[in-house]
């Protein structure tokens, strides 16, 4: 048993290093000796966590050095996914995946490779700037689930998206599709620390969260159904006399339209959309616009909810602004990007990207809002106003599931190597089979990652990365605001292991960028970055040591300097950049991609309604199935049915099930709770079996229980301003699992 | 000499598993041994009208502790601060602790053949550290401290808000304390 180890030993040092495992970033203080890691704990002056770690924080040493982490760099010898590899040098990987690339691209032009990233957990502006050099358009992320388009409706709403709260003088949060009791930690933290003071928390969701288990008012809506409500809100808010009408009548544009637009919006329409009363819906509505100021917290759910995402977004923001929760002490408040250090986007190349290459991006011509003609629409105003542009990597983005069918259709022309960082795309983009055909298709296939995941299974390369202990960090907010957070590296990565930064340096060294990467290491990158702060450090770690945050000191009301960023400099309400790029200017009602109201055919075959998205603790996307020391919560896939729609259909507590949607059918087991509706069905995603067979066709059992066989990504299924592709708000059915049921059409 | 106490603030746990997890790594138990488990009670009620509580469990380290009274070897040991707990190189694995315990909170170990539990991570005591299952708890709902110091947080608790011992009624008197909100939600 190794008990406590005895950091006071000589030799010991403390390095102010980070957790990485989700987006959260807390500091951790690593106490290390002789370039091995003794211990770790939460950072107590760290701001955000304040020395607090989740499951995932403290697992960081069984992560570090795990059996199954892939620790050199790996050529396929045998048949694709055939689990045959051959352990190579780093500067051989680097010039045979050089080699082929520089190929692809003379044969079938840059645009024929594409790259896949993951979720903050990389330098993406080091992918980005490596696609521009190279003269491709199509990298691609999770982030079209993940807040981007939120971004980007927002910005051209008023100019920037509010990505800090101002919790500490707000008297009511909005929590929208949110459960940070699951999720974000740090933040749970802050919401108890101030409901406790008397904010109110509103909790928008499906299911009986952590979250909403603590909230003042929680709001089961309809998954899917937030458009509903949000305008239904809009209109009890205009037409109860609720907003801020100073705010409105001095930097609003297009009020009066707005008004004419939701008067049939009312909460008895909302109500049968929603599944809520009416009563709830006012409940809410008051709630929030008499709480002044208030925040709603940015989340990603409705960014997840398919077609209606878009118009919902606008909807949302417009409940900030016609309450003035805007940059208002209490509020939202719209931070910018930073003025005084380079950002993200500053890193990222953007202008070396030919003009002729941008039309070129998969979904740029139906999809205008998370690609070149809204990210330049966008980029432009924010410039005038900002100085800056908003982060390509993660704003400016192909179209994933086109680009998974351009691979097996050809069309609009050959992609034919999928480069992937820190993703596991069979596992978290939609429609699985779609996704697996691509990948089993794609001539060329490189993979960055911990693991050997049914992704990487399938790859001709699988390359080391160093993880969370092995590498700085900057926290920026994908350098969307003003603030950044620094962290240190414990130690230099093990094994070979490298950072993804030198990956996507030394490929484009190897393939013609050597004067473009003049930064050796991440830290001199990251020291390029931080050196216009003009603080008195040397170098990056001793930024570290010394001063760690970078926090400027806030301004309220920027807009009565400076306008705000959009074409009038006001609030468009009316949105003008929405209109110029072919959209509604008013967020019209549009209904959940699949429902019971526009399709009664469908939902006679599959009456529940499906919502896929949630996080769950322990595990982070589809990460850490192989770590034991947190398997053990939840070893097994657990689907959330209410005891009333499991008793008709035979169901029991901890029975094997099948949900299935039009699209393919998964198992997982049943945990009956009161927590859900009785006619809404939660599944826990993310799942594969990394103990399993890790060759294809098995894959670790990556269909078998992987919730994204059951999502959709049909064209007509996708949010139409951005492309963000139906996770929650689907129709299925849910059986048990028997013998005359077990075998095929997984 | 100090008398150390835990307060368990279930208003503010959420159920996350960071300490069960935390006490796992930093103690080296294996897989199957928990010395803190959270129990979560609900969601009760009909939807959509529920209450959920998470209940964290540990050693109680009871002042009166059935567990040491009933060791044969001495194994099972109070300190003068408090602490309760076993000195496994003493240690038979018979058992008569744990059914003793009506906390549930002690594991055979089979590798070992001793019994192991909780102790308050007592080494960091000594160092002026908290327990591991503390300092990780980003909620703060597990608050540590000496319950003989008038200004302590766990002094305040127990003595402000409605603390309850669990099984309050076997007169074990332990040592850790439980606060539980009433929560009446949605209309």
């Amino acid at each position: 048993m190794s008990k406590n180890v005895d950091l006071e030993q000589e030799g010991v040092e403390v390095r102010k290093s980070a957790c990485y495992f989700c987006h959260q970033n807390c500091g951790v203080l690593a106490y290390v000796k002789d370039g091995k890691v003794l211990a770790i704990e939460g950072d107590p002056d760290f701001p955000t966590n304040q020395g607090g770690l989740c499951c995932r924080g403290n697992i960081a040493l069984q992560h570090l050095d795990h059996p199954e982490r892939v620790n050199y760099p790996l050529k396929r010898v045998g048949k694709r996914g055939e689990g045959k590899w051959e352990q190579i040098p780093w500067d051989q990987a680097i010039q045979e995946i050089a080699a082929r690339l520089n190929g692809i691209k003379d044969e079938f032009g840059a645009e024929a490779v594409a790259t896949a990233g993951g979720t903050q957990r990389t330098d993406d502006w080091a992918r980005r700037r490596f696609m521009n050099l190279f003269g491709s358009p199509n990298g691609f992320h999770n982030s079209h689930l993940c807040w981007i388009p939120t971004f980007m409706v927002e910005t051209a709403i008023y100019g920037w998206c509010p990505f800090e709260l101002d919790m500490g003088n707000s008297r009511c949060l909005i929590l929208w599709g949110q459960n940070p009791g699951a999720a974000g930690m740090p933040e749970m933290h802050h919401i108890t620390e101030f409901q406790s003071k008397g904010m109110k928390v509103i909790v928008i969701d499906p299911r009986f969260s952590e979250t909403a288990a603590k909230a003042d008012l929680w709001l089961p809506l309809r998954p899917g159904s937030d458009l509903a409500l949000a305008l239904a809100w809009i209109n009890v808010i205009i037409f109860e006399g609720l907003y801020d009408q100073e705010f409105v009548a001095n930097c609003c544009e297009g009020f009066g339209e707005l008004a004419d637009h939701v008067e049939q919006f009312t909460p008895e329409w909302a109500s049968p959309l929603t599944w809520l009363t009416p009563e709830q819906i006012r409940a809410g509505a008051y709630m929030y616009a008499m709480n002044k100021p208030g925040n709603i917290q940015w989340g990603t759910s409705v960014d997840q909810i398919g077609k209606p995402a878009g118009s919902a977004m606008h909807a949302r923001a417009i409940l900030r602004a016609i309450t003035g929760n805007l940059d208002a002490p209490g509020s939202d408040l719209l931070t910018g990007p930073s003025p005084d250090f380079i950002t993200d986007e500053e890193m990222e190349a953007n202008d070396r990207l030919p003009e002729s290459q941008k039309p070129k991006q998969i979904g740029a011509d139906r999809f205008k809002l998370v690609t070149w003609p809204g990210y330049s629409r966008i980029a432009e105003e924010t410039k005038k106003v900002w100085g800056k542009a908003p982060t390509a990597e993660w704003m400016c983005e192909a179209h994933p599931p086109s680009v998974f069918r351009a691979i097996l259709t050809e069309r609009p022309y050959k992609v034919k190597a999928l480069l992937v960082s820190a993703t596991n795309p069979i596992n978290s983009y939609g429609e699985t089979k779609l996704v697996l055909d691509a990948l089993r298709a794609v001539d060329f296939m490189v993979t960055c990652d911990y693991w050997m995941t049914p992704t990487a299974a399938l790859s001709d390369y699988v390359l080391p990365i160093a993880g969370a202990l092995e590498r700085p960090t900057i926290t920026s907010s994908y350098g969307c605001s003003d603030f950044l957070l620094a962290s240190q590296r414990a130690i230099q990565p093990m094994y070979e292991r490298r950072n993804d930064y030198n990956f996507w340096r030394d490929l484009g060294m190897a393939t013609g960028q050597k004067e473009e990467w003049p930064w050796e290491t991440v830290e001199d990158a990251y020291y390029h970055r931080i050196a216009p702060l003009g603080y008195d450090a040397g170098t990056y770690d001793e930024f570290v040591e010394l001063y760690r945050f970078h926090f400027p000191e806030r301004e309220y009301f920027k807009y009565q300097r400076q306008g705000f960023a959009t074409p009038s400099g006001k609030v468009e309400l009316y949105s003008s950049v929405l209109k110029d790029l072919g959209y509604p200017p008013l967020p019209p009602y549009i209904g959940p991609s699949e429902n019971e109201v526009d399709d009664p055919e469908l939902a006679k075959d599959f009456p529940l309604v499906l919502t896929t998205g949630g996080g769950f603790m322990p595990y982070h996307h589809s990460e850490h199935f192989q770590i034991k020391e947190v398997r053990f919560l939840r070893h097994e896939p657990y689907m959330d049915i209410n005891p009333t729609t499991a008793a008709e259909l035979s169901i029991e507590d901890g029975d094997w099930v099948w949900i299935e949607t039009k699209r393919g059918r998964i198992k997982q087991k049943a945990n009956l709770t009161q927590g859900i509706h009785p006619r809404v069905v939660y599944t826990q995603r993310g799942w594969w079996y990394p103990e399993r067979d890790m060759r294809d066709p098995e894959l670790g059992g990556c269909l078998e229980s992987n919730t994204n066989v059951l999502t959709s990504t049909a064209d007509e299924h996708c949010d139409p301003y951005s492309g963000a592709w139906a996770n929650r708000g689907l129709l299925c059915r849910v059986y048990k699992v028997d013998a005359s049921n077990l075998k095929g059409g997984k | 000499m100090a008398r150390y106490a835990m307060v368990l603030d279930t208003r503010r746990c959420i159920g996350c598993h960071s300490c069960t997890v935390a006490c796992k790594v930093h103690n080296g138990l294996p897989v199957d041994m928990i010395y803190n488990p959270v129990t979560t009670v609900g969601p009760t009620g009909v939807y959509p009208n529920l209450h959920q509580v998470h209940i964290p469990l540990l050693c109680m380290h009871c002042a009166n502790a059935p567990c040491v009274d009933a060791c044969p070897t001495c194994a099972s040991q109070k300190r003068d601060d408090g602490v309760v707990f076993v000195e496994d190189k003493m240690c038979v694995g018979c058992l008569s602790c744990v059914m003793a315990c009506p906390y549930g909170a002690r594991t055979l170990n089979d590798e070992t053949g001793a019994v192991q539990k909780c102790d308050f991570c007592k080494e960091r005591l000594d160092a002026g550290k908290k327990p591991h299952c503390v300092n990780t708890c980003h909620q703060k709902a597990r608050i540590f401290g000496d319950l003989d110091d008038e200004t302590s947080e766990v002094y305040k608790l127990v003595n402000s808000e409605n603390a309850a011992r669990l099984l309050g009624e076997l007169n074990t008197e332990p040592y850790t304390f439980y606060i539980y909100g009433l929560e009446v939600k949605n209309p």
